[in-house]
């Protein structure tokens, strides 16, 4: 199985390498090719997926020497190692790459027509980089994918994008870059302290090592949080610096809308789907799990961060006129939840995390997709311009109308699993963040259902035709803009599915995070830090909100891992 | 095992073998080509020929080790690591700069070319004061001359002049330094110098020992293209041809290095960390590593000729280059398994041969409309006209920016960990504070490297300029090694890591003394030694 991933990791890139060099390749060529191998990593993710055990403690599918490292050496001295494996927070993740990775495909299946065989190579390099950043069980390997990613999805925004391609990748690029340098700081910095005071000065990049070595270094200024300047807090707040600017919070969204916008249609999907969460699954790795007691120290200010994400977002999205500028930033209204979630620092709301981070890369890839559908038949993204568009196409309708319904968090479909469990592990911390973050669900609610509204009923409106009456859908210049083709049905198909099967039943999905997220939990440190409220120990006393976990998601047995479980 | 006199020059002559090999063909060639007239290509093929020789007869000496304390030669992995680096540069160097002088002056500018490669591997092999300044001035003179050589205009002639000029107060700057630290103890042998300055009580005197540092510091400084001494590069650069501007940017730089390796941090920071001259060091190597990056990649913003911008790239890799130098300085001999400040530097200067030279070589193959490159504008549509030398020159320009998996990401990953495991012993902030200022300047410095990219592929209509390229195989395949070796280090950094770490750690090795019954404390402290409580 070992094996298995290191392959499903790879696969993508040598064949977007082989895409993109292969002399006089044909779009239709290219195009075949790369479906071809986003279907087979599909294939290979799902196997990984169905042979993961949720009941194992630590990495799995990782190969680990005689000596106990984890993966092959790759550089001897200081020990960085080339490691893959998954756990219950990484393994969703790159499922969902893989499945968004076919929806990217098919939305570019023709809008793609220039240097087809170079846009589909940086697509599959682009699955590389992310594949093996949600696998990397070093920092060092993780951050060389992290920074790796800038790169194709450069040139995709830069080469393929709107007319303002140019400022938006070039934006995009620098902004993000500027944060992980500071990110890799303080990960260079997180090895550095373990090294000096970790028992025996073991110099380690290994992402479990350094995860259960940091929370027993024998450094007493390390658990004192009482000032910035107190060794975890800095390291927190370098590590935030990229992650931040990634997912992105609040006041360092600026990139976002003006990437989302100029993006090609699988290039917004990729990024909001995936690349976004690359910032929370940062966060939960490095933030929560290396510098839980600067989490703690800094609760305050990432939770004013996180809200003024969603309620900013959320006003923002209400005020767009460009229907993918809204989806824009509704993504940072949702990614201000997920944020919320991670650091409410119980087993409730990282759950929510963990599984929202799914609903939103699905419903937002979803969302996508079909804008860029719209977009690709009548050339704007204007809502002015368009209505009634149920009339001409039901069925891209409704997938339009259960994407939105599920970002909308609509109890039944899976943007509410996830949203819920965010504000009752909240307000067992911060009962008014959880207050203010759960208007963002209802703006949510307002500026979707506005959109679907405009979009999709009453009479039909084209742009560049006359308004129509239902039924008179064969007038004007349009007979000849085509309906809905196999590829897009294929591409929104299966994140319809899961939207669907995450909202009625979530347990099968919660039941694979489950150990990681535990693992989280249970090694925070075990009491409050200076500046949390008080409040904050409810959430780990016996009558807080655990009880509230069944409402919260059925029947999950989540939470439950005492440290009598682990071997 | 102390060494008599007769020893001691048998065995500097047999070290320095690849050096008068590369010297004496150096000679001939001037010499012969004052009375014959012979084509470029000649004299081309004899100096690469010498070059192959000096690489085999540096591979071909082993692991052959003397005392330290009297040798005017150290055969140490320092000394063979930069060798073959030196010289395998030299090669590619020799490769871009096959047809840049014309016939008449052939043997003059390839004789130059080997006397400098030659000076540069004494540089890395000195262990005595006078030798190590001979090797400095074997770089410099012939460097005049090249420069003059290629005499074209008025530019060309005021950079050669400024150049000699402004080298010169260099290098009596650094004369000054190193009569100073002869001063501290009397001798010349480095490595003794460095051992007496270690276990003497009061040795040096604090004012003395500042003095040399500072400098030794501001001559090096010029070699590195450094602020203050920095000012000189964009204009020289600017009035030189391509080829010559890839010399300036990598050999002195590599020499600046290797000297301060073995002159500066290796005679004093072997001392504890909180010794007084060693805080002053480590400020002064502080403010000049700050400055330096921050100046570079700022005003790199501003450029748009070409040769100017990748002269303030050079400098910011000077500053890149000088926090290394300045962890070195901090913490030595105690970084334990983690990178040192010299071994992050020295693996800077690979990983930087490797991506400047490879940019330079492919920028001195394109013709655009039948003129050289000049502006960065000339380069718009590159990438889809000519999609190699795009590719490659994309990817040596990301390496510099840092982007991983390339061999720059490495450079810059090992010296801010560097700089980071100095903050470990300090505690005061001011190492990490160094990191932020270095790490946003190079993000500020991202852009520009990232705005060629952007003229080479991101264009709106097809390219109306029409590219040939010049050199023909020799270029081409030089720069070809650049941009694979830029990948290779990327990838399979181990080896080159690998032999930095044992460089540096012989750069700073103190053997145990032959005749030391009276200063018996134990010499090694290559110890990890836990700090900060």
């Amino acid at each position: 199985m070992a094996t298995l991933l290191v392959i499903t990791i790879l696969i993508p890139l040598i064949a977007g390498l082989g895409t993109a060099f292969a002399p006089a390749l044909s779009r239709d060529q290219a195009r075949k090719i790369a479906l071809g191998t986003v279907v087979v990593t599909l294939g290979l993710s799902l196997i990984l997926l169905v042979g993961f055990r949720p009941e194992v403690h630590g990495p799995q599918f990782a190969f680990q020497s005689l000596d106990g490292h984890y993966g092959l050496s790759w550089i001897e001295k200081p020990n960085i190692r080339l490691a893959f494996g998954l756990d219950g927070l990484s393994l969703w993740l790159f499922v969902l790459t893989s499945i968004l990775m076919i929806t990217a495909v098919c939305a570019s299946w023709e809008s793609i027509g220039e240097r087809a065989p170079q846009y589909y190579g940086f697509l599959l390099a682009l699955q590389t980089g992310l594949l093996g950043l949600f696998a990397s069980l070093d920092v060092v390997l993780f951050y060389i994918f992290f920074e790796f990613t800038l790169i194709p999805l450069f040139f995709l925004i830069g080469l393929w994008g709107g007319p303002k391609r140019k400022k938006a990748a070039v934006t995009f690029f620098l902004y993000t870059l500027a944060g992980s340098l500071l990110t890799l700081l303080g990960v260079i910095a997180l090895v550095a302290v373990h090294y000096q005071y970790s028992k025996g000065h073991i110099l380690t990049f290994s992402i479990p090592e350094l995860t259960s070595g940091l929370k027993v270094i024998e450094w007493d200024a390390w658990y004192d949080t009482g000032s910035w300047t107190s060794p975890q807090v800095l390291i927190f707040m370098l590590l935030l610096a990229g992650f931040a600017i990634k997912v992105p919070m609040f006041p360092f969204h600026t990139w976002l809308p003006l990437a989302h916008v100029e993006a090609p249609t699988a290039g917004s999907i990729v990024l909001a789907g995936v690349l976004l969460k690359v910032g929370t699954y940062g966060l939960m790795r490095f933030n929560l799990g290396m510098t839980p007691r600067g989490a703690e120290a800094m609760f305050p200010l990432i939770a004013v961060m996180a809200v003024a994400g969603v309620i900013y977002g959320a006003l923002a999205a209400l005020a767009q006129t460009d229907v993918k500028r809204l989806v824009a930033y509704s993504s940072v209204s949702h990614m201000g939840f997920i944020v919320l979630g991670i650091f409410a620092f119980n087993a409730t709301g990282l759950d929510g995390a963990v599984i929202q981070q799914i609903n939103h890369g699905l419903t937002t890839g979803a969302l996508f997709a079909c804008v860029g559908m719209v977009y690709e038949r009548y050339h704007t993204r204007e809502l002015a311009q368009m209505g009634g568009l149920w009339n001409r196409f039901p069925l891209l309708a409704f997938f339009f109308m259960m994407a939105a319904m599920g970002s909308a968090a609509v109890p039944g479909l899976c943007g509410f699993t996830g949203e819920f469990p965010i504000l009752v592990g909240t307000f067992g911390v911060a009962p008014r963040t959880a207050v203010l973050a759960a208007t963002g669900m209802i703006l949510g609610a307002a500026y979707l259902l506005w959109m679907l509204c405009k979009l999709l009923f009453g009479p039909l409106k084209e742009p560049g035709g006359h308004d129509a009456h239902p039924g008179e859908t064969g007038h004007g210049g349009h007979t000849s803009i085509p309906g809905i083709a196999w590829y897009e049905i294929a591409g929104l198909s299966p994140l319809l599915v899961l939207i669907v099967l995450i909202g009625v039943y979530p347990p099968p999905f919660l039941d694979q995070s489950k150990q990681g997220v535990a693992k989280l939990v249970t090694e925070l440190p075990p009491q409050a830090g200076v500046t949390v409220p008080s409040t904050h120990d409810l959430a780990r006393a016996p009558g807080g909100p655990k009880p509230l976990i069944a409402t919260a998601a059925a029947t999950t047995p989540m939470a439950a891992a005492s440290p009598g479980d682990r071997p | 095992m102390s060494q008599s006199a007769i020893d001691v020059a048998r065995n500097a002559a047999r070290f320095l073998l690849p050096e008068f090999l590369l010297l004496a063909t150096a000679i001939a060639i001037m010499t012969a080509a004052a009375f014959t007239k012979q084509s470029r290509k000649l004299w081309c093929s004899i100096a690469a020929l010498a070059l192959v020789l000096a690489l085999v007869s540096v591979w071909a000496q082993g692991n052959v080790h003397t005392d330290a304390y009297s040798s005017v030669v150290l055969n140490d992995d320092l000394s063979q690591s930069a060798r073959i680096v030196l010289i395998l540069t030299g090669l590619v160097i020799l490769g871009f700069a096959h047809q840049e002088p014309s016939d008449e002056r052939a043997g003059e500018f390839f004789g130059a070319l080997l006397t400098i490669n030659a000076g540069a591997m004494i540089v890395a092999s000195a262990n005595e004061i006078v030798l190590l300044f001979v090797g400095l001035e074997l770089v410099s003179i012939p460097t005049y001359l090249i420069l003059y050589l290629s005499r074209r205009h008025a530019a060309s002639r005021e950079a050669a002049v400024k150049y000699f000029f402004l080298s010169l107060f260099a290098s009596s700057l650094l004369l000054y330094g190193l009569g100073f630290l002869y001063a501290t103890t009397g001798i010349g042998n480095l490595k003794a110098i460095g051992f007496l300055l270690d276990k003497l009580p009061g040795v040096p005197q604090p004012q003395l020992g500042l003095l040399a540092i500072v400098f030794i510091l501001a001559g090096l400084s010029f070699r590195l293209a450094a602020v203050p001494l920095h000012f000189y590069a964009p204009d020289v650069y600017q009035g030189s041809p391509i080829v010559i501007a890839a010399l300036l940017s990598w050999v002195p730089k590599a020499v600046g290095i290797l000297a301060m390796a073995r002159v500066l941090t290796g005679v004093f920071a072997t001392k504890e960390a909180t010794d007084p001259l060693l805080q002053k060091a480590v400020i002064i190597c502080w403010v000049i590593a700050a400055t330096t990056m921050v100046l570079g990649n700022c005003v790199a913003l501003l450029q748009t000729n070409l040769k100017r911008l990748l002269a303030y790239s050079s400098i910011a890799h000077a500053g890149y280059l000088m926090v290394g130098i300045t962890a070195a300085f901090a913490i030595d001999n105690r970084a334990g398994d983690l990178y040192s400040g010299t071994e992050s530097a020295l693996y800077y200067l690979v990983a930087y041969a490797a991506m400047t030279l490879g940019v330079f070589g492919l920028l001195s193959a394109i013709v655009a409309d039948g003129k050289g490159i000049e502006t960065i504008d000339d380069l718009a549509g590159l990438g889809w006209s000519k999609p190699w030398v795009g590719l490659g020159l994309a990817i040596c320009l990301l390496s510099l920016a840092g982007i991983p998996p390339l061999a720059g990401f490495w450079a810059k990953f090992e010296v801010f960990s560097a700089i980071i495991a100095a903050t470990r012993r300090d505690g005061s902030g001011m190492f990490l504070l160094l990191a932020v200022v270095g790490m946003l300047s190079a993000a500020a410095g991202a852009y520009y490297y990232l705005r060629l990219v952007v003229i080479m592929y991101l264009v709106d209509a097809p390219p109306k300029t029409d590219y040939t390229l010049r050199g023909g195989w020799p270029v081409l395949g030089s720069a070809a090694a650049c941009v694979i070796m830029t990948v290779v280090l990327g990838l399979f950094s181990n080896p080159a890591v690998q032999a930095a770490k044992l460089a540096a750690q012989a750069a700073l090795s103190r053997p145990a003394p032959p005749v030391a019954a009276a200063l018996s404390e134990p010499a090694d402290r290559r110890i990890l030694r836990v700090a900060g409580d």
